[in-house]
């Protein structure tokens, strides 16, 4: 296994977002023996993008509303406070991705647990999002490099595999990925510029106009 | 057999917000704490132990604390809404007691400490569901108060309508209390859904009530038969309230103080003797009385006043009440209870426009029914479906 998982939290800015009572109370009690610099903040104040802003893990009660999307670049790592496993609420725990939750009431146990579960879930959910962003830039750099090598087959008569390979050294000549150096060999040749020009390359296969479920081969 | 005695406490919000119901769940426990008081075959002399969290989320905590932990109490009547029940929960669990809940709520909870009188959302929510679709159609608009009672209650309608090509036209949430419904009850009238599902509670509900009455007039439209508001709280004891906007909405519920029955006779008659100041008897207060009878019972059964013994005597205990035969399910301490759908008159009361056939099994997380079933699980007196 790679990469020891994160059980130190001392320092992390912790939010709370829920409403002043008992169960508030402990849990910030809780991690601030945890060593966590922690604030607590009501789901109805105005000043909550402001302290969202300023944290690095966010604990919200499922009433909370306008946390940031998992999706966006700025989310944080959230821990659902769950009150009532009704499943209209739970939906608002999958809705924003909360990699981990904590019971009401709450008491000692089981902060520390969730805590773990999400910073760490949060830290791999973000390599893999960027690893799925880095494929997906090299399928799209794929579709360039199958333009290229096509332009190049009809511009100087060569077959599927010279014009690869012709492709692949200059690529290797210039130390450049080959999906860079095919964009740059397309920028270069305008007859190349209008994939449509060429009547038996198929409109959807244009790179503006993805088309849904399109098998990729390469 | 030896007499016990038994303080019990009582925690239920007779002022405050929600005092309308909460006087009506006092006035049905004090009324069978005096049957039981009353009758010498009973195992048990209950003394109750009052307090009134008047309406205050974070009182509630503190009257169980006091009872449980200061006095000792093991059995608890009290908590109307489900925020304050999952408040104090803790405490009952911490302490091996017993809170008996007499409210209908949105169900996802089965505690070991909990004894739930009111209707599970299978006994509630789905029936009105069907009965909206067989009469009324399938273009709905839900109105209700921010909290969890509506959003779950929504979220059920709204699943139901979709799974049968229906269609919610609007939905609109509103803070607990908020009055200016005026903009909401126009729009209403505008876009004339088949009907209309409000989860509004308290004051925002019954001014709603007077609003769209008001607003489907101007626009010459009879509002009961046209644009019909349904409703699964809506109970005799806020009739009064509305004024005379009361008349023809419909409601979900278990108990009906129209209900005919020697049992529900017998009771309506002490209760207009006693509280007809409070209005007619409703469902609330009819599942304090059966949570009080249920305990008495228990007790008797167990021979003891113990969290456990009762506890475990609980499960298949039948009383005869007013709604008729309840039983409490040894799985969930839910009660086996009976659909009912009313229409409001214009004297406090609802006319029963449909009654399920028998008493329903409690389906407190909703894994069994589903808003197509025809026929949906019975209690004793029927088969009951295997698990």
């Amino acid at each position: 296994m790679k990469g020891a998982i994160t059980k130190n939290f001392r320092g992390l800015r912790a939010l709370v977002i829920h409403a002043e009572d008992a169960n508030r109370q402990m849990l910030v009690g809780v991690l601030g023996r945890l060593g966590l610099d922690v604030r607590s903040i009501d789901p109805q104040d105005p000043a909550l993008p402001d302290a969202l802003a300023g944290s690095d893990i966010v604990l919200a009660d499922l009433v909370t509303e306008g946390l940031p999307p998992r999706t966006a670049p700025d989310a944080l790592p959230c821990i659902a406070l769950i009150g009532s496993e009704a499943p209209s609420q739970l939906a608002r725990v999958v809705a924003q991705g909360c990699a981990s939750h904590i019971m009401k009431p709450i008491r000692s146990s089981g902060v520390f647990t969730a805590l773990l579960l999400a910073v760490n879930e949060h830290d791999q959910r973000r390599k893999a999002d960027r690893e799925i962003h880095s494929l997906r830039q090299r399928m799209a750099g794929r579709r360039i490099v199958t333009r290229a090598v096509l332009d190049l087959m009809l511009a100087h008569g060569l077959n599927h595999d010279d014009a690869y390979e012709r492709l692949r050294l200059a690529a290797m000549n210039r130390r450049l990925p080959i999906d860079e150096l095919a964009r740059e060999h397309l920028a270069r040749a305008p007859h190349a510029a209008e994939p449509s020009a060429h009547s038996w390359v198929p409109a959807e296969d244009r790179p503006d106009t993805p088309a849904p479920n399109r098998r990729m081969t390469r | 057999m030896t007499r016990r005695q038994l303080d019990i406490g009582i925690v239920l919000s007779t002022t405050g917000s929600y005092a309308a119901v909460g006087r009506s769940m006092r006035a049905g426990a004090d009324l069978a704490i005096a049957e039981v008081n009353a009758d010498r075959q009973a195992g048990v002399t209950l003394h109750p132990v009052a307090v009134d969290p008047g309406g205050v989320q974070s009182a509630y905590g503190e009257a169980m604390q006091a009872l449980l932990v200061d006095r000792g109490l093991t059995h608890v009547l009290g908590c109307y809404t489900s925020s304050s029940r999952k408040d104090v929960l803790p405490l009952f669990e911490k302490n091996d007691s017993l809170l008996w809940y007499p409210s209908h709520y949105e169900g996802f909870e089965t505690s070991e400490n909990v004894v739930y009188t009111g209707a599970a959302p299978n006994q509630h929510i789905i029936p009105l569901v069907r009965h909206l679709l067989c009469h009324h159609g399938k273009r709905g608009w839900l109105v209700g108060s921010n909290y969890i009672w509506a959003w779950e209650n929504n979220r059920i309608l709204r699943e139901a309508l979709s799974e049968v090509g229906g269609a919610v036209i609007g939905e609109r949430y509103f803070p607990v209390g908020e009055t200016d419904l005026r903009a909401v009850a126009r729009q209403i009238v505008s876009d004339r859904p088949d009907f209309i599902f409000t989860t509004l509670i308290g004051n925002s509900c019954y001014e709603f009530f007077r609003l769209l009455r008001a607003e489907a007039a101007a626009a010459g439209i009879d509002q009961p038969r046209a644009l019909p508001i349904a409703s699964c709280s809506l109970s005799e004891a806020e009739l009064p309230m509305i004024g005379d906007s009361a008349a023809g909405h419909l409601s979900s519920s278990v108990y009906f103080s129209t209900i005919r029955s020697e049992a529900n006779d017998r009771f309506t008659a002490q209760w207009d003797r006693r509280y007809g100041h409070l209005g007619r008897a409703c469902a609330d207060a009819e599942a304090a009385y059966i949570a009080i009878h249920l305990l008495a019972l228990a007790v008797a059964k167990a021979g003891s006043t113990g969290f456990a013994d009762v506890r475990a005597a609980l499960g298949g205990i039948r009383f005869a009440a007013p709604q008729g035969l309840v039983t409490v399910d040894p799985d969930n301490l839910h009660c086996c209870l009976r659909p009912r759908i009313g229409r409001s008159t214009d004297h406090g009361t609802f006319d029963i426009l449909h009654e399920d056939p028998a008493p329903v099994w409690p389906d407190p997380y909703l894994v069994w029914a589903s808003v197509g079933d025809i026929a949906p699980r019975q209690a004793p007196g029927h088969l009951r479906v295997v698990r």
